[in-house]
């Protein structure tokens, strides 16, 4: 049985790889490969598997920050070829995030950067315990579409809250800005109770989440 | 120790190698399997408590090679802190290998403990990464202080001050905190153990906030302890460190919190294996701590009694039980909730796994610390008598054991059974155990009895030293 023309690709990205991704992306490049067509039919189904296994905590993180590391090599050598194709796979969206004040916890919040990132999302990372206000201020100078906020721990709870206050009671932030939260004491129901666009159970739903709310922006069904 | 050692970390934050977090991060992510592989460390999930004297000295030599290798990350220079290993070395040697913790006649010695080791465990407990309401927290800790086997007492953490929420860095962090503390006092006094050992008063999460629990007279003592944390993983911060001279010259005990994460930047049960030996090395280095809560849990489910989870349990509390002084205390993160006999069987199994691998007991975290109110002093007294019940087993018979119990909650660990919160287990009034909730504990007491354990070895030990 012919092997399927993204087993390599996606074996060097499982392995994590970071050289040996880029020189088979290259080399599928050179077959004749189109270089959108490498992400959303190479890369992207791979990446959503890796993030199922790790769901399913068959492999863990560090398997998953190398194996983004080695999508992240892949996406320096192409991304100079999807801009000359004017293709703006990897301006999916702009998103803000960062844990909310009251919690130092960062790991859940870090795997969702990382995620996003290798997802074709433009990603700026405020860190751990930013207060509500720094947020938005941060959602506003990065030009952001979307603000994600995770909390771990129930007093943080609040202060989410405070956040998506500020900018839902504001309407010219309302219409700029998707929010969606997540983390260990956040439900949906919760979220939906403040006011929240959207809600993340793990890392992998917040991609999903994300490109969910781009639609929203972007003025798309969903 | 050199007593300038604090100093000395604070250079060495600002003049040690830069690196953004991520950067550090992947530094570990790519150590941590080399020295897995190096050591030739391996998890067998049919074998949780491992009787492998070699293999507990290679796991804890690789814990000593991590620290050494990639230094802690202090989070506010964002620079690490390099530390040879002679100097690790060093300073562990001269860590406590006992400890007096509280005071007068409630005050209890805390002792290294040995690998199948018949020196009694001390029994802390609390309400552990539990939530209470400010309504039934009172009750939930007089609950494990009138236990007559429990030693020390934690506070536990509370939302919320007359209704409002606690808002760390404000006055209600700090009034909070101060009425937190008093509340655990009064809970010992109650229980007429004025001078129990109190761990911590979790509510407030900045050194001020803790601060304020500071009360000779309604709040902690220099007989009592607070947290220090760190970051996963090998992380810590100035707000941290800054904590430690402050109770070393307060004369209080600092307890090491570490939480490294099953599945996290340590990969699996090895990868991790070996990331808690070196935040145990991290703790006593810079924080110079009394003791250590060992607490580490699964990054999906926030809790140890799986099996990678007691594996890490026996394994780590061996390596360092058998090459240093360290003094540690378990944190058994359940899935399941107190009025369930899931939550009984993991308690057990934790407890069996720790008592016979050096550890002493810390208590019972119920559902991960998802729901609130959901702890009851029933849990610790079930968990007191399995520790004492195993003391001085070989770890062989201790893996029997283990898998036993696993056999009773390792399919429910998926979907667990949260339980009821302390309200509707416990008599009010009396604070005393429903019949409901005896019932289920006394089941699956005379269960692990018919096993061969002797649940009522705690007890009679008591009588024995009272006598005596």
């Amino acid at each position: 049985m012919p092997l399927n023309k993204w087993d390599g690709l996606r074996r060097e990205i499982n392995l994590g790889a970071v050289e040996a991704s880029a020189a088979e992306a290259l080399r599928l490049v050179e077959a004749g490969e189109d270089p959108l067509t490498i992400f959303l039919e190479g890369i992207e189904p791979c990446l959503s598997e890796i993030g199922d296994r790790f769901g399913r905590l068959e492999i863990f993180l560090p398997e998953l920050m190398l194996s983004a590391d080695a999508v992240k090599a892949i996406q320096v050598e192409l991304l100079p070829m999807l801009e000359a194709d004017g293709s703006d796979y990897m301006k999916k969206g702009r998103v803000v995030i960062g844990t909310i004040f009251g919690d130092i916890h960062d790991i859940g919040k870090n795997i969702v950067s990382v995620l996003l990132q290798v997802s074709g999302f433009e990603v700026r990372d405020l860190g751990v315990a930013v207060p509500a206000q720094d947020i938005i201020d941060s959602a506003k100078d990065f030009d952001a579409d979307i603000i994600g906020i995770s909390g771990l721990m129930m007093p943080s709870l609040p202060y989410m809250r405070d956040a998506i206050s500020l900018v839902k009671e504001n309407p010219e932030l309302a219409d700029r800005f998707r929010i969606f939260v997540g983390g260990g004491p956040v439900t949906r129901e919760w979220a939906e109770m403040v006011g929240a666009d959207g809600f993340a159970e793990d890392a992998v739903s917040a991609v999903e989440e994300a490109t969910r709310l781009m639609k929203l922006v972007k003025g798309e069904s969903v | 120790m050199r007593s300038d050692w604090l100093a000395e970390i604070v250079d060495r934050s600002e003049t040690g190698p830069y690196s953004k977090e991520s950067e550090f991060d992947l530094i570990l992510v790519r150590v941590v399997p080399e020295l897995v592989k190096k050591h030739g460390l391996k998890f067998d999930p049919e074998v949780l408590v491992p009787a492998d004297d070699d293999m507990a000295d290679r796991l804890y030599e690789a814990g000593l090679e991590l620290l050494s290798t990639t230094g802690v990350y202090n989070q506010t220079t964002e620079r690490r802190i390099i530390l040879t290993r002679d100097e690790i070395e060093e300073v562990v040697a001269a860590a406590p290998r006992k400890v007096v913790l509280g005071t007068g006649k409630d005050a209890v010695t805390m002792s290294h403990r040995g690998v199948e080791s018949e020196e009694r465990c001390v029994i802390h407990s609390a309400p552990t990464g539990t939530p209470c309401t400010e309504k039934y927290h009172p009750l939930i800790l007089q609950s494990a202080a009138r236990e007559p086997l429990v030693d020390c007492l934690g506070s536990g953490s509370v939302a919320t001050y007359m209704g409002r929420p606690v808002i760390p860095g404000t006055p209600t962090e700090i009034l909070a905190a101060r009425l937190g503390a008093s509340v655990a006092r009064e809970a010992v006094r109650k229980a007429g153990r004025p001078g129990m050992h109190i761990n911590d008063v979790a509510t407030p999460l900045t050194a001020q906030g803790k601060f304020a629990a500071m009360d000779q007279a309604k709040g902690l003592r220099s007989s009592d302890a607070f947290l220090v944390s760190q970051m996963v993983e090998l992380k810590t911060d100035y707000d941290q460190l800054s904590r430690v001279p402050h109770m070393q010259n307060a004369g209080m005990h600092v307890v090491d919190l570490l939480t490294p994460l099953i599945g996290g930047m340590g990969g699996g049960a090895e990868g991790t294996a070996v990331v808690t030996i070196a935040e145990l090395l991290l703790g006593t280095v810079c924080y110079s701590a009394s003791y250590h809560i060992f607490g580490h849990m699964s990054l999906m489910n926030v809790n140890n009694t799986d099996r990678m989870g007691l594996w890490i349990y026996s394994i780590g509390g061996q390596a360092i039980a058998r090459n240093s002084p360290l003094l540690m205390i378990n944190a058994i993160y359940c899935r399941s909730g107190p009025g369930t006999t899931d939550l009984l069987w993991e308690v057990a199994a934790g407890s069996v796994a720790t008592t016979v691998s050096g550890l002493h007991q810390g208590g019972v975290g119920c559902t991960g610390g998802s729901e609130t109110d959901v702890y009851t002093g029933l849990e610790a007294r079930f968990n007191a008598q399995v520790c004492h019940a195993a003391l001085g087993m070989s770890r062989e018979e201790a893996n029997g054991y283990v898998l036993e119990f696993l056999n009773h909650y390792e399919t429910s660990l998926a979907d667990p059974n949260r339980g009821k919160p302390f309200r509707e287990l416990y008599d009010v009034e009396l604070v005393e155990p429903n019949e409901s909730w005896l019932n289920q504990y006394e089941e699956v007491s005379a269960e692990i009895t018919t096993m061969g354990l002797d649940m009522d070895r705690g007890w009679k030990r008591a009588l024995e030293t009272s006598i005596n």
